[in-house]
């Protein structure tokens, strides 16, 4: 379902992702732990571009949303200005393109052949990252929920303006949805009227409004009073039972283990390990993944 | 008392209130306009130099700063007389327009610094979700995140708005007529040799005006906040 192709990801100087592949399958949920700062947000974000990668691609089913990176395509680099160069001074056009492709050598200019050949590719296989959106529904780890929007209002604005539901059909839906976390009372309501866990149990429902093929989690939990964990953690492991493809950042190692079909292990900007919950909790094989276990279990 | 006695007179002499009248007709004509001026140049501004930098908005986002920077470190006098003495020397050219030009490019420049902080107070996190939800920027700018950028600034716009009615009292260097050169006149040797009196009522109007201007901005803040106290 999404494709995470080799992306880096810079802030600056800083680099936060070196290079992470990662597929997620239908109806699969992969939790993603590791320590602070390793990049397990970034990631994520990636997914959905709220990030946008600085190299690599992501695809949503069969659909580029990303750029497109031209070292991952060999027929692209072969068009290129500088493989052009190699193949004049004598180097084999194959051996050109790998050379180029492992020193990743492509400057700015790489002449209108090579820049056709990118539109192409896009033009071919993009998908428009807004209509990508509505199918992965995101959740924060601080709601997030509209400070300027009832309940029933932030559960609506999308699918309204989206056109995708008239207005009685996506109230009716989220009327749905309010009855089954049993928050119907709340429609009218602002946000800044709820609890921490009422407000993220609203905006996974908001995620849900939109009907999305995957939801991503980023810490759902991380922001609550100890109290209200386990009513957002209860409704996940509703939703993952249900079948919704889920990707979980998450610091709940009992919750990963519980739910997740894989768990990435995340590390300086890689997956340094990853497989089921008994193999990665119960064998680790990554030495900072022995170290970071014996510090959150 | 000399003073209550000539105040009177001041009020109940027609020639003297019609002056009084006219100049402060002339103060609201070039504030109103002035202050609409700038809140468009304002918000303009403010969008420009809050986008995100690309190659299209490089030349836009200079410019922006250029005229912020400028307007805001020289004199509104300064500005004003070369509105009137350099740009719009034309004669016969209506000095009204002068004024509002003058006024509205220099409240635009503090509008717009306003605006972009209002805008930029809000929590990324709520552009996020909209974009999360598939919005476009604009929807997601326009629906959820400039409503709440405006309850964040009407406060400073509020103010911004007294500063330039106060500040419209200079157009009497360019010879305009406005409620201050009015009482100034007035004041004056041949007709009733006394600048006390209507400088005071001169001054009552003024303060009639920013009292009704921060009542009426209250009134506005409390009805936008009313749904949602946080
Ligand atoms: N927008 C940004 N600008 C600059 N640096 C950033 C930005 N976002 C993240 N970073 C940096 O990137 C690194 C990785 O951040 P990220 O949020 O992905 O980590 P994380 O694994 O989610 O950590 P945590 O468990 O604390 O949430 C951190 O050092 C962070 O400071
Ligand atoms: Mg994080």
């Amino acid at each position: 379902m999404i494709s995470v192709k080799n992306i880096t990801k810079k802030f600056g100087d800083l680099t936060v992702l070196r290079g992470v592949d990662c597929e997620i399958a239908s109806g699969e949920k992969v939790a993603i732990i590791g320590p602070s700062g390793s990049g397990k947000s970034t990631l994520l974000r990636c997914m959905n571009l709220l990030e946008t990668p600085t190299s690599g691609e992501v695809w949503l089913d069969d659909k580029l949303i990303s750029d497109v990176d031209p070292y991952l395509h060999e027929e692209i680099v072969a068009v290129s200005a500088t493989c052009a160069r190699s193949v004049q001074a004598g180097v084999a056009s194959e051996q050109a393109v790998d050379e180029i492709r492992k020193k990743r050598s492509l400057g700015k200019w790489e002449g209108s052949a090579y820049k056709n050949a990118i539109k192409e590719y896009a033009a071919e296989h993009g998908q428009n990252i807004n209509l990508a959106r509505r199918k992965m529904g995101m959740v924060f780890q601080h709601f997030n929920l509209f400070n300027n929007k009832t309940v029933i209002e932030n559960l609506t604005l999308a699918p309204i303006d989206l056109k995708l539901k008239t207005k009685e059909e996506a109230e009716a839906r989220a009327m749905e949805l309010l009855n089954r976390i049993g928050l119907a009372d709340k429609r009218d309501e602002y946000p800044s009227k709820l609890s921490g866990g009422q407000k993220q149990r609203v905006a996974i429902i908001r995620a849900l409004a939109m009907d999305p093929d995957v939801l991503l989690f980023d810490e759902p939990t991380s922001a609550l009073d100890p109290e209200m964990v386990g009513e957002v953690l209860d409704l996940m492991k509703e939703l993952a039972n249900e079948g919704m493809t889920m990707v979980i950042v998450t610091h709940e190692m009992g919750f990963a283990r519980e739910v997740a079909d894989r768990v990435l292990f995340m590390d300086e900007g890689h997956i340094k390990e990853e497989g089921s919950p008994e193999e990665l909790f119960k064998n680790p094989k990554d030495e900072r993944l022995k170290e970071f276990l014996s510090k959150v279990l | 008392m000399d003073f209550f006695k000539n105040i009177g007179i001041l009020l109940t002499n027609s020639k003297y209130m019609g002056m009084l009248l006219e100049g402060l007709g002339k103060t609201l004509l070039i504030s109103v306009f002035a202050a609409l001026l700038g809140l468009l140049l304002g918000t303009l501004v403010a969008i420009v130099a809050i986008a995100k930098d690309s190659k299209a908005m490089k030349l836009p986002k200079w410019i922006c700063k250029i005229y912020v920077t400028i307007i805001r470190g020289t004199p509104m006098a300064l500005q004003l007389f070369i509105m009137a003495y350099a740009i719009f020397a034309i004669r016969g050219f209506p000095q009204e327009i002068t004024a509002i030009i003058a006024f509205g490019i220099n409240s635009g420049a503090y509008v717009s610094e306003s605006i972009r902080a209002g805008i930029l107070s809000v929590d990324i996190g709520q552009t996020e979700a909209g974009r999360a939800l598939g919005l476009t920027n604009k929807t997601t700018m326009m629906k959820i995140v400039i409503p709440q950028a405006i309850k964040n600034v009407i406060p400073a716009i509020g103010n911004e708005l007294i500063a330039l009615i106060k500040e419209t009292s200079i157009v009497s260097m360019i010879g305009m007529y406005d409620l201050t050169q009015a009482a100034k006149v007035i004041g004056a040797g041949n007709n009733m040799a006394s600048y006390i009196v209507p400088m005071s009522v001169a001054a009552c109007f003024y303060l009639a005006i920013v009292y009704l201007l921060t009542f009426g901005i209250k009134k506005l803040e409390a009805r936008l906040r009313a749904g949602d106290k946080r």
